[in-house]
């Protein structure tokens, strides 16, 4: 009787499902464009340094093109992938265009519990959202901008899989990397000649995720570390990453002005959560300790050093003032966020007032040591299928000598419109 | 001569109290097998409909081994294409390809906006995560009354509406602990997939959340499949699409 009734209403839906049918290959990718409106903060150190020569002006605009083709081939057990990057820049300063491979690398499984994989490829190490203090095979993420893609490394590698009951120990992978240098691949990693061992060893541990992750080559720190995440609620996951480097060597200025090195240990760490209101509302919250970063001192004499250096430069126009300022800056500023202790808070509301696929979000980062912050208050909506629109306002806030109210920008909009094919 | 008695006066119980008959939980676990065999394969277009009629549609490929294992890989649209789903028990992940990494979920959030939520997308058996506390019979259904077995299942209580015939699920009515009625689920258009599984293709959803919005979920190509168990690991979420 059932049957019968529901056949007779059947027509209402379209049962035709697009895409069943596989291929051997696949191929896609996206298509951006993004301008960026920066309002520029003359008054900061960064801007001095970098822009000493420029005219006066209190905005700049800057347009992006950017074109990623994705490839795809599958032939038995083995597994092809290409992903490209284009990118067309046209800032006030100049125009250009680059291509980048970020990913090309085969991989060849004859069960889902082994595969050897070979090529350069993303690895994403780490649970954290906006910095991984465990991602030694990472590139570094931007917390302004933390889930934007990025080129991978080469590396030769395998991955071994072994599941086990639905108690206490329920699955277990090993990941064994080896990454060798060159003039042509992996040059951020070492000097061309060296190679470099990574592994991670992955555990399903009584409904919690645990990683232990290792890194070792020669002239870079000993990395070791340790992450984990669980849902504690079915709305609330918690992370934390654990990382200890032997050996990285710590450039800083000493009293003398000179950028000296020193070899030394440090342990960083980040500890974080994720919660999801019944209203929808997604908190992401997180602590970080950058064991490596510089302390408030160490940053208070780079200031006071680009500071100088800029009044040396008006004062005599020595080309050799700003030259230097700027190989301190590029010491110092090598990591996104270069002193101690940060929080990271992103706030974001799905789908406000019924409008679907609208997502506005607001994320604040703020140093804990000068007390200087960034508020960057953003939307994407996403109105039809495989387009999508993104409006980044970000506000950098603080003092003099801080790290936000020293950057070179005083506001930046940001719009991007990508499309998927 | 005691035998026959003693079959008599049961057969007497059973006509007089039929309920004394009926186990809400054996009829959840038949439930979950007539909606689908323990291991399988499947496909899915997920429709979010708004008020005005405009509609995004997904498209789903989704592998299940046991009570509590499913995996979904997104095959469409193109802005989705790779994104795939990992759900072991009440642990659920999330891997974006240009995100590179599996991340942790929660049952409540929504991947693919509208109404359907993750817990919804990557069902496990009900009988594995809801336990049937009082079951009633009127009009040719049961209605089962079922609490979350634990405190990480995205509804905290479920009433189940069940064809009493077929043991297939007609409607479900989905409340968070305060008690307020989160989403309703119709199961509509029962139809042969082959395989001896007959079962609604349809499951249509509103929200009092949500006036005027609708999701709809459309099955297709249920299979019987075998499946390694390391599947169902974050590490394999990459490389799910290889075993269509």
């Amino acid at each position: 009787m059932v049957l019968f009734a529901c056949t007779a209403r059947a027509g209402e839906y379209d049962f035709d499902i697009p895409g069943i049918k596989k291929r051997p290959y696949e191929i896609g990718g996206n298509l951006e464009t993004r301008g960026i409106l920066h309002r520029l903060n003359r008054h900061g150190l960064l801007y001095k340094t970098k822009y000493y020569d420029a005219s006066e002006s209190a905005t700049r605009g800057e347009f992006h093109q950017i074109l990623e083709l994705n490839g795809r081939v599958l032939v038995g057990p083995l597994r092809a992938r290409i992903k490209t990057h284009s990118e067309y820049v046209e800032t006030y300063r100049h125009h250009d265009l680059d291509h980048e491979l970020y990913e090309a690398y085969l991989t060849y499984n004859t069960s889902p519990a082994f595969t050897l994989q070979t090529g350069k490829r993303v690895f994403k190490w780490g649970k954290g959202y906006a910095w991984n203090p465990v991602g030694f095979v990472n590139r570094p993420k931007d917390p302004e901008d933390p889930e934007r893609d990025l080129e991978g490394f080469t590396a030769l590698g395998a991955d071994f899989i072994r599941s086990f009951g639905p108690a206490g120990l329920q699955s277990l992978s090993f990941t064994p990397l080896i990454l060798p240098v060159s003039n042509h691949i992996n040059q951020e990693l070492g000097e061309s000649g060296d190679t470099l061992i990574a592994a991670k060893l992955y555990l399903l541990l009584y409904d919690t995720d645990l990683d232990f992750m290792v890194r070792l080559g020669p002239r870079r720190p000993e990395m070791y570390g340790i992450d984990f995440s669980r849902n504690l609620k079915e709305n609330l996951e918690v992370h934390g990453e654990l990382a200890y480097l032997r050996g990285y060597e710590h450039k800083a200025l000493d009293d003398g002005g000179k950028l000296a090195s020193e070899t030394s240990n440090a342990f960083s760490f980040l500890f974080g959560l994720r919660y999801l209101t019944a209203s929808d509302t997604t908190l992401i919250f997180e602590y970080y300790h950058h064991g490596e970063g510089y302390d408030s001192g160490e940053a208070d004499r780079f200031y006071s050093f680009l500071d100088q250096s800029c009044r040396n430069y008006l004062d005599t126009k020595n080309q050799q003032q700003i030259d230097r300022a700027g190989k301190v800056r590029q010491a110092y500023l090598r990591d996104k966020n270069f002193m101690k202790d940060y929080l990271y808070l992103k706030v974001s509301q799905k789908e406000p007032f019924d409008i679907l696929y609208l997502t506005p979000y607001i994320t604040l980062i703020a140093n804990l040591n000068d007390g200087s912050f960034s508020v960057s208050p953003s939307a994407t909506y996403r109105p039809v299928t495989n387009l999508e629109l993104t409006l980044r306002t970000i506000f950098p806030i603080g003092g003099s000598m801080t790290e936000y109210g020293e950057k070179q920008d005083r506001c930046r909009m940001e719009l991007r419109v990508k499309y998927y094919f | 001569m005691k035998k026959v008695l003693m079959v008599a006066v049961l057969i007497f119980f059973a006509a007089v109290f039929p309920a004394f008959a009926l186990d809400g939980n054996d009829i959840l676990k038949k439930v979950d097998r007539n909606l689908n065999p323990e291991t399988f394969e499947m496909y899915r277009k997920l429709i979010n409909i708004e008020p005005d009629g405009s509609r995004k549609e997904f498209v789903l490929y989704t592998l299940k081994k046991g009570a509590d294992r499913v995996v979904s890989l997104f095959i469409s649209p193109a802005s989705e294409k790779g994104r795939a789903t990992l759900r072991v028990g009440e642990n659920m992940w999330l891997y974006i390809p240009s995100v590179g990494k599996p991340i942790r979920i929660t049952s409540l959030q929504s991947i693919t906006g509208g109404i359907f939520n993750n817990s919804d997308i990557m069902r496990l058996d009900y009988s594995a995560e809801y336990n049937c506390e009082k079951i009633e019979e009127r009009d040719g259904q049961y209605l089962l009354h079922l609490k979350a077995r634990t405190r990480t299942v995205a509804y905290d209580r479920v009433k189940m509406w069940v064809h009493s015939e077929e043991l297939l699920p007609a409607k479900l009515e989905c409340y968070a602990a305060s008690g307020m009625l989160i989403k309703t689920l119709h199961f509509k258009e029962i139809k042969d997939f082959d395989n001896g599984i007959v079962r609604p293709a349809v499951v249509e959803t509103d929200s009092p959340l949500h006036k005027g919005y609708k999701s709809v979920m459309i099955f297709a190509g249920i299979k019987r499949k075998k499946l390694a168990d390391e599947v169902f690991t974050i590490n394999y979420l990459s490389r799910v699409g290889n075993l269509r």
